[in-house]
């Protein structure tokens, strides 16, 4: 019990003493899963737009496919991204492996299919009335699918925040296509790890109380944007 | 012509649920289309809203055919709006609202904010500019939808059932809206209903759809029979296994059961005890007289609601009340089999 008050305690005072190393891995994971969520959602909303949309053969079997995309644990995701950028993989002359770049790419390809169907049960969840609405009014058919995303976009907005709270949380990819390497990869699940495997827990506990408070922030975001979408 | 229909069908599934043959509607006149639920109302509307193909047939509009391509649809829906009978404001703010089609229509900022006040205080909802829509009631739902469809000044309004969800008193201001538009704004206005009273006192016409089937108003009274042929040459028709009428046999009905329109302009009315009772009568009570252009139509209550109508100068020689007991004459020519 006092081990644990103890690192609690020297936790709460590196946070506060805004530690450089500290603010440093709190930087790069911030970045790249800030980024790859921005990716993903350029990628992903409108994917999900369309495959809510249109009608084509396959539609089931996509969404099928997607949804069982989303139980994919991490490990296997940065298995696979490692087996194509590795020095022996089909893009290891890209030299990507161990760097950001890396990271990004294994976070889309974990989040792709959640933002992906997440917006698509967001618009499927829309009244068709809407779009009939829109075009009663004269609307084409751009400003028809303006007008669904539109009444969607706080379930939208939610689905974006789900996927960054799962990319920030994540540590299988980040350790195995980012390395850890400190001041560059190391986020702040893998330096909790890192700490962990040497016995130093002070700066694994501080990470994560901000880790901690970074989830309950975008709980709230959450929860609040669930909550509009339901008015 | 406004729209000149010729032939029209339309299937869903391999149910033909419209079947038009041929149908004018005439500008600046307000239609009433009747009809029991499922007979297609809705899906005519939508047609002619340019909201949904025909399966096969023409639609002329305003002397052009109806090309059904998108491009051209989004053309001709800018003179027709369709509003539903729950009708879905987009979850902003009223203003918002009637703003959306006339950006559509690019619109100047300051042209819009004149249209969108006039067009709420012709439905009374001013105060509500600003208002979210999601917070309205049912019946300020209804005349909000119908703001922004007059804002977009069109040349036809379809209502479906625009006073179905709304209570009594929205009901009056939404029929007074519609009438004054029709007289004002000379916009031709084609609405569904299931009130045929509401219906007599809108509309110029009124259209009967029965089973997707544009039929004549003396289909009202559609009821199911059973035939059976008797010795004589003659033929018993029991109606919902109540009323039982002996006809002669050039009727030619099936045996069996069958559906039957019995034609209310050929029923007739004798008070009780002022005649000996006739054959092929029935004698019940009055629940409802009204006057629809320029007859008298009157239910009664003969165990089956029958509707009738008499002439204004023979209801006057009778006068007949609610609550009176008569006799209602069924001749054998007001019995026709489909």
């Amino acid at each position: 019990m006092e081990f644990l008050l103890d690192s609690l305690l020297s936790a709460a005072l590196l946070v506060l003493s805004l530690d450089p190393e500290l603010l440093s891995i709190v930087g790069v994971s911030l970045r790249v899963s800030g980024t790859s969520t921005f990716l993903t959602t350029i990628l992903g909303v409108p994917l999900g737009f369309w495959i809510a949309f249109s009608t084509f053969p396959g539609k089931r079997f996509l969404i099928t496919c997607l949804n069982t995309l989303l139980a994919v644990p991490t490990v296997v995701i940065g298995l696979f991204v490692y087996s194509f950028i590795s020095r022996k993989g089909m893009l290891g002359s890209l030299e990507l492996l161990y760097t950001q770049k890396a990271m990004l790419i294994g976070q889309i390809l974990l989040i792709l299919p959640l933002v992906t169907t997440l917006t698509v049960a967001a618009i499927s969840r829309i009244d068709e009335r809407y779009g009939r609405t829109a075009k009663t009014l004269g609307a084409n058919q751009w400003q028809t699918a303006w007008v669904i995303f539109r009444e969607a976009r706080f379930a939208v907005v939610a689905a974006v925040i789900a996927a960054y709270g799962r990319v920030i949380a994540e540590v299988g990819i980040s350790m195995m296509l980012g390395g850890n390497a400190r001041g560059f990869t190391r986020t702040m699940t893998t330096a909790m790890a890192l700490e962990y495997d040497k016995g130093e827990f002070t700066l694994a506990v501080a990470l994560g109380i901000i880790l901690l408070g970074l989830s309950f922030g975008v709980n709230l975001l959450f929860h609040f944007f669930q909550g509009r979408s339901r008015v | 012509m406004l729209y000149s229909i010729s032939n029209l069908i339309k299937i869903y599934e391999n149910r033909t649920v419209l079947k038009i043959d041929a149908l004018g509607i005439e500008q600046n006149r307000i239609y009433g289309l009747l009809g029991p639920n499922g007979a297609g109302k809705t899906t005519l509307i939508n047609i002619l809203g340019f909201l949904e193909s025909p399966t096969t047939g023409e639609i002329y509009y305003r002397s052009k055919k109806v090309v059904y391509s998108e491009s051209l649809l989004q053309d001709l829906r800018k003179t027709v709006v369709v509003v539903d009978q729950t009708p879905i404001l987009f979850s902003t703010s009223v203003y918002k609202n009637l703003e959306f089609g006339l950006k559509v229509r690019k619109k100047p900022g300051k042209e819009r904010d004149f249209i969108i006040q006039e067009a709420l205080d012709l439905v009374g909802m001013r105060t509500f500019m600003h208002a979210p829509a999601h917070r309205l009631s049912g019946g300020e739902t209804q005349r909000v939808a119908l703001a922004r469809a007059l804002a977009l000044s069109p040349q036809v309004l379809m209502c479906d059932e625009p006073t179905a969800s709304v209570d009594v008193e929205n009901q009056a201001a939404i029929i007074k809206i519609l009438d004054d538009i029709n007289r004002e704004k000379k916009i031709t206005i084609l609405f569904t209903t299931h009130d045929r009273s509401q219906a007599a006192a809108l509309a110029h016409q009124i259209l009967f759809l029965n089973n997707g089937m544009l039929t004549n108003g003396s289909r009202e009274n559609l009821f199911r029979a059973n035939v059976r042929k008797l010795e004589d040459k003659k033929i018993q028709l029991r109606i919902n296994g109540g009323l039982q009428f002996i006809l002669p046999d050039n009727k030619k009905l099936p045996e069996g059961r069958i559906r039957i329109v019995i034609d209310p302009e050929k029923l007739s009315l004798s008070k009780l005890g002022e005649d000996p009772p006739m054959e092929n009568s029935a004698t019940g009570k009055i629940i409802q007289v009204g006057e629809e252009k320029e007859k008298i139509r009157l239910v009664v209550d003969l165990g089956i609601q029958i509707i009738l109508f008499t002439s204004k100068q023979a209801y006057r020689s009778q006068r007949p009340m609610v609550g009176d007991r008569v006799e209602v004459i069924f001749p054998p020519d007001s019995f026709r089999g489909l």
